[in-house]
């Protein structure tokens, strides 16, 4: 029952966030939240029983009869987890920290005044090449791919010291500000975009963490009442109440004599489209092993290379996402494909020294 | 002394009132400021004065003195042309030639686009090579194949009218320069807005005149089949982006390209904005599409088939209540107060 194709953002249509003015505004929050919390209510609770009420409740809520059947469901498939990846798991949320439960504000309050600044170059690459954007990127067989959209929202950034301790860090713009939202948007067209800036504490670190995406409450704000880049020109959003997009790619994969090759689309997709909901923590977490030391108030930079055959190889494969409610289009499987997986993959690495 | 100053000073302040300020062309009635507007419902928060740059904020003396520059044919070489040749407010300030006719009756390759609600856009013209409307306003003038001019040429006469160079010093207090001029149009093109189709009103929650067939038709805009929202998002109506819609074919205009150099982009166009669509007529950045109809057939097709074509164009196929009923929603976009709107005609100038 997880959703992720854009036909299941249909879900509580009743509480459509475009229709309306205040009144509807206040309904889609009231609505919406009454869904949110219906769904963690879902989580602590198992067995048969929890369907047919679950289903009750989502009714009077106002919410879909797509998102009541989700909830019965849910309740007779007795699920609990919310950190799993696997296939036919329902929630699929990898313990986002915690942006459900503080909101998504504008203007986060820094986690900190001073520090280090890390600048992290963001560096594509695919058959350890580096992946041009808008280029021809020539493959081992022959053929070549050309990338012409690729972007993801990056949140939650969290440094992990070698003492094991988890420090969350301040996002910040190019300028140095602090990111709206505490989110950066990746934009292979945007050169602005490509390299992730945080504040954070000097200190020995192990790695670090971060949400691919953006949390439940981020997902939820309403794209014309938000600023960059959780507005529609970051063309990352859904119709109706589906929320954000976590990662967006799009690609033209050619034979050796330029043609369109479609025998390079079976491990090179031409399409992924990740994430999208506002009424499930989908958003994976991922992890990034690599030992770093930063001083106290000298910046630093450290590479974090994005390695596409991993990504391109967990959107082809054969894990089994049937249990999506509707039939979204392939792009949505592939990237619930890659959501599901990703937090066990490579997709993300620190360049070494 | 100060007594004395203000003695002199209050017959004329006096009469000033008296007469309306005739020498300022700025209007009074408040319903016939072009600053007067509504923000588009869907629309990015802010309004169109919001998006104006800090050094040429949106002021009435300048949408007013753009105004007159946008309708004024002295901009190009021949005396011929001004902007609203080719951007003709009774068609959504579009052009209903598939390509423009500029001086000397030349033509160039693409149609000229809706200037309305450009105020939100990032960037301009079908290849999005202008990143300010400021920097867009200048070019048209320079263009062989439009008005042929020099911004300088185009300075040195308007500087040559008083009127004109008393309405450049009440909208920046100074003489006419290419910089204002720019920023002049670029102040009238922010002015003209658009928020009042029976869309907008449906998104503010007044279903009045919007009726069940658009409604279903917005449902198949929405929708997985036809899948227009993942360029045109619903709301704000375009995503700002550049993609391959499968118009080009090898060999044409390859549009974004031009720009970036990436082979990428070959085909790429300008994510228009959909307001007033039904109104300006022909489509696709070369105006080869006549009707909104052949523009559906169209994407039901999946384009033309050229290799370049973005892998979102797909060939799907409507029932014929279906593509009744996205005619239908497109055609709410039409904001006829817009289209019949006193405040952006042509006018006799001082």
């Amino acid at each position: 029952m997880l959703k992720a194709g854009p036909l299941v953002f249909f879900r509580c249509q009743a509480i459509e966030s475009l229709h309306g003015g205040r009144k509807s505004e206040q309904l889609h929050r009231r609505s919406n939240e009454g869904c949110v919390k219906l769904r963690s209510m879902r989580l602590g609770f198992s067995g048969v029983v929890i369907a047919g009420l679950s289903g009750l409740i989502g009714a009077t809520l106002g919410c879909s009869s797509t998102e009541r059947a989700d909830f019965a469901s849910a309740g007779a498939a007795g699920v609990s987890g919310v950190n799993g990846a696997g296939a036919g798991n329902l929630v699929g949320a990898s313990g986002s920290s915690g942006a459900m439960f503080n909101g998504c504000p504008e203007h986060p309050t820094p986690q900190r005044t001073q520090g280090s600044l890390l600048s992290m170059p963001l560096h594509v690459f695919l058959q350890n090449q580096a992946f041009a954007f808008g280029q021809r990127n020539a493959l081992s067989d022959g053929g070549s791919v050309v990338p012409l959209n690729f972007r993801f929202y990056i949140s939650e950034v969290a440094l992990q010291r070698k003492t094991g301790e988890s420090v969350t860090v301040d996002v910040l713009t190019a300028a140095g500000a602090p990111a709206p939202y505490g989110v950066h948007l990746f934009d292979a067209e945007e050169p602005n975009s490509s390299t992730l800036r945080v504040l954070a504490p000097a200190g020995d670190y192990a790695g670090l963490s971060f949400a691919l995406g953006i949390g439940l409450a981020c997902n939820q704000l309403r794209p014309d009442r938000t600023a960059p880049p959780l507005t529609t020109d970051s063309q990352m959003t859904w119709p109706h109440s589906g929320g954000f997009l976590f990662l967006r790619y799009e690609g033209r994969n050619e034979g050796a004599d330029g043609s369109a090759d479609a025998g390079v689309a079976a491990t090179i997709p031409s399409m992924v489209h990740m994430g999208g909901s506002i009424a499930q923590e989908l958003v994976p977490r991922v992890t990034v092993a690599g030992a770093f030391s930063l001083s106290s108030n000298s910046p630093r930079e450290k590479a974090l290379n994005v390695i596409m055959d991993d990504l391109f190889a967990a959107a082809t494969s054969n894990l089994d996402v049937s249990d999506m409610s509707l039939a979204p289009g392939a792009e949505a499987i592939a990237g619930e494909r890659l959501r599901r997986s990703i937090s066990g993959l490579s997709v993300f690495q620190l360049e070494p020294g | 002394m100060g007594t004395r100053l203000l003695d002199s000073a209050l017959p004329l302040l006096v009469l000033s009132w008296l007469i309306g300020c005739s020498a300022d062309a700025t209007p009074r009635d408040e319903g016939s400021l072009l600053t007067r507007s509504v923000t588009p419902t869907g629309f990015p928060k802010g309004t169109a004065a919001d998006r104006a740059p800090a050094d040429n904020a949106l002021t009435e003396e300048r949408a007013q003195l753009g105004k007159r520059l946008f309708y004024d044919p002295q901009l190009s070489r021949t005396n011929e042309i001004s902007c609203s040749s080719c951007h003709r407010p009774e068609f959504a300030f579009s052009d209903p030639n598939p390509v423009s006719v500029g001086v000397d009756g030349r033509t160039g390759a693409r149609n000229a686009p809706s200037i309305v609600n450009a105020a939100w856009g990032r960037t301009f013209f079908w290849d999005g090579r202008a990143d300010t409307l400021e920097e867009q306003a200048g070019q048209p003038l320079e263009n062989p194949l439009e008005m042929d001019f020099s911004l300088a040429e185009a300075v040195a006469r308007v500087a040559a009218e008083p009127s004109y160079d008393q309405a450049f010093q009440r909208a920046y207090g100074e003489a006419p320069s290419e910089a204002t001029l720019q920023k002049a149009l670029a102040s009238f093109v922010r002015s003209v807005v658009s928020g009042n189709s029976p869309y907008d009103r449906h998104l503010r929650g007044d279903d009045g005149d919007f009726g069940e067939q658009r409604k279903r038709g917005e449902a198949v805009f929405l929708g997985e089949k036809a899948e227009c929202f993942h360029c045109h998002p619903g709301g704000v109506l375009s995503n700002e982006g550049f993609f391959n819609n499968g118009t080009f074919m090898a060999g044409g205009d390859t549009g974004r390209e031009q720009v970036t150099g990436r082979v990428g982009d070959i085909g790429k166009f300008k994510v228009p904005g959909l307001r007033n669509i039904a109104a300006s007529a022909p489509y696709m950045h070369d105006g080869s599409l006549p009707t909104l109809e052949a523009v559906i057939e169209q994407y039901e097709a999946g384009g033309r088939g050229d290799v370049t074509t973005d892998p979102l164009i797909r060939p799907f196929t409507l029932t014929a209540d279906e593509r009744a009923d996205l005619l239908a929603f497109l055609q709410s976009f039409t904001d006829p107060t817009l289209l019949e709107d006193p405040r952006f005609a042509p006018e006799l100038q001082p």
